[in-house]
């Protein structure tokens, strides 16, 4: 089986920086990854390339077998500063990706509503960004790159400007929406706890030049526990990613 | 395992604060209006008691000018001189807008146009439209030509430099945002760029129409056979000092209301952009 993204050898400088230097990754399908790793590792970096928006120096970047090319709607981007056009409703926002399609303008509207309600704001449809929270911001550029109905979501730092009880909502929605749609994530974060709390796997990138160190698989048994964070399984991760990044963040400080 | 979600707090716009009561409604529309009042009063009453016959020749009471002001009204003078002005002002403010929003478009589209041209345009727009009226006259004659287009250079700058720097300054996430959603370059433009501009170019827009009266009635102050620099000019030369005052209130008005539209156009086009950055 191919994997669903595959990063082969992957190099990317800007002049004389490196900021990714041979990263090789293979992600399968409906995997939920964390990506972490010290400010300056090219986190944002490999998800520009991820999404399109940059092309590698050497290496390829695959997603279904094939070169990525540019920006395409089979993957979505959520950015840490939600990125909602002002002058549109909530509505209008999550509509943005489906006009150009082959949805009339009454199924758009009726997607949309559809997917505001996954993401818990019904009955916000018509509120412009500036009537919303931070957090309510956030789940509508959520709720718009899910509407397309894109096969990978990279989200970049996405709860990394909320307040620490938003942030554990919407982590828990998240999975939610993971667990229901079956979307490959990429999730860069920089944030151990968020990393272990979300990922199936939780990639480690090194300081500049951003390299792959290692790629821990999380398993934290049962998840029904009201406070998981605090579970012996999810502080033994914890403790190991801390491990692994301690010296990288050393590095980089 | 069900999520249950917090029921997300929401911040509306305006905050929903009580009604103010009438008097304090009262007493702030006092207020503002304070220093406009107690101005109309030193008017009226200066004149009558404070100078001398000369001097109130030259200044007569307010009560006098309202009473020209009426007459004109009343035979139809201040409407002819009115349309007159309006009729010049609109047309060449309306060229303007129609010539620079699309030229300021392609400008600021093509970035090294635009820092090719940008030197010129600054030079050009604090050179005073006024100062360049003899030359105007010179090439486009006395008549209505050489007027409007006077108040259509005045008024292409504000419109072009605003409309330049609404382009240049929209935020660059949200074309990152468009552009990961595979927006191809005109869609970017016509989705993305254009409206987060309009709120910028309206202001320019607002600017020009505000220009397009100042502008006029100096022009008209020349070589006019109407209009209400001329009634102001006209006045003068005849010695009709009430008259000549009630020109002036015309003109002091008739700007305040054009801009009290525009502003409450503007707030239209950007609600969003105003709470934004709060």
């Amino acid at each position: 089986m191919t994997a669903k993204i595959s990063l082969r050898s992957v190099t990317k400088t800007f002049d004389t920086l490196t900021a990714l230097d041979d990263v090789s990754l293979d992600i399968e399908d409906g995997t939920f990854l964390s990506l972490v790793g010290p400010s300056g590792s090219g986190k944002s970096t490999l998800l520009d390339l991820l999404g399109g928006l940059a092309k590698p120096t050497s290496g390829e970047v695959l997603i279904d077998g094939k070169p990525v090319t540019g920006p395409g709607l089979d993957r979505g981007v959520v950015f840490q500063q939600y990125a909602l056009f002002p002058w549109r409703t909530a509505r209008a926002n999550v509509e943005f990706g489906l006009e150009g399609g082959t949805l009339t303008k009454r199924q758009r509207a009726e997607r949309a509503r559809e997917f505001l309600d996954l993401v818990g704001l019904s009955g916000f449809e018509d509120h412009l960004p500036h009537q919303l929270s931070g957090g309510m911001k956030q789940r509508v550029a959520i709720a718009r790159s899910l509407a397309y109905d894109p096969d990978v979501l990279l989200m970049d730092e996405p709860y990394a400007a909320l307040d620490s009880q938003t942030r554990e909502l919407l982590q828990e929605e998240l999975r939610r929406i993971w667990k229901r749609t079956g979307k490959t994530i990429v999730f860069i974060t920089h944030s151990i706890e968020e990393a272990v709390y979300l990922g199936q796997k939780v990639a480690v990138l090194t300081s500049r030049p951003g390299r792959l160190k290692d790629v821990v698989d999380i398993d934290l048994g049962d998840r029904s526990n009201d406070d998981l964070r605090s579970a012996p399984a999810f502080v033994a991760h914890r403790h190991r990613l801390w491990e692994l990044l301690h010296d990288e963040i050393r590095r980089a400080a | 395992m069900t999520a249950t979600l917090e029921a997300p707090t929401v911040r509306t716009g305006p905050k929903p604060v009580e009604k103010p009561r009438k008097k304090s409604r009262l007493s702030k529309a006092f207020r503002s209006s304070a220093a406009i009042l107690l101005f109309l009063a030193v008017w009226e009453l200066a004149p009558q008691y404070l100078l001398d016959e000369g001097t109130r020749t030259f200044l007569p009471p307010l009560s006098e000018d309202l009473v020209a002001l009426w007459e004109l009204i009343l035979n139809g003078q201040l409407a002819d001189h009115l349309l007159a002005s309006l009729g010049r002002s609109a047309a060449g403010f309306v060229i303007a807008v129609a010539v620079s929003v699309p030229l300021g478009l392609l400008i600021a589209w093509y970035r090294p146009l635009a820092e090719f041209l940008n030197p010129l345009l600054e030079l050009a727009r604090n050179t005073a439209a006024l100062a360049l009226l003899p030359v105007f006259t010179l090439l486009l004659g006395i008549g209505e030509v050489s007027k409007i287009a006077l108040i259509v250079y005045a008024c292409v700058w504000p419109v072009l430099l605003n409309t330049i720097a609404g382009v240049n300054t929209v935020d660059p996430l949200l074309v990152k945002a468009a552009r990961s959603l595979g927006l191809s370059s005109p869609n970017l433009f016509r989705k993305v760029i254009l409206p987060s501009a309009v709120p910028t170019i309206f202001t320019g827009i607002r600017m020009a129409a505000a220009y397009s009266i100042l502008i006029l009635i100096a022009a008209e102050m020349v070589g006019a056979k109407a209009g209400l620099g001329y009634l102001i000019n006209n006045s003068q030369v005849n010695f009709q000092i009430q008259q000549m005052y009630a020109a002036i209130i015309t003109v002091s008005v008739l700007g305040l209301a054009i801009n009290a539209g525009f502003v409450a156009l503007e707030r239209r086009f950007s609600t969003w952009r105003v709470k934004e950055k709060a």
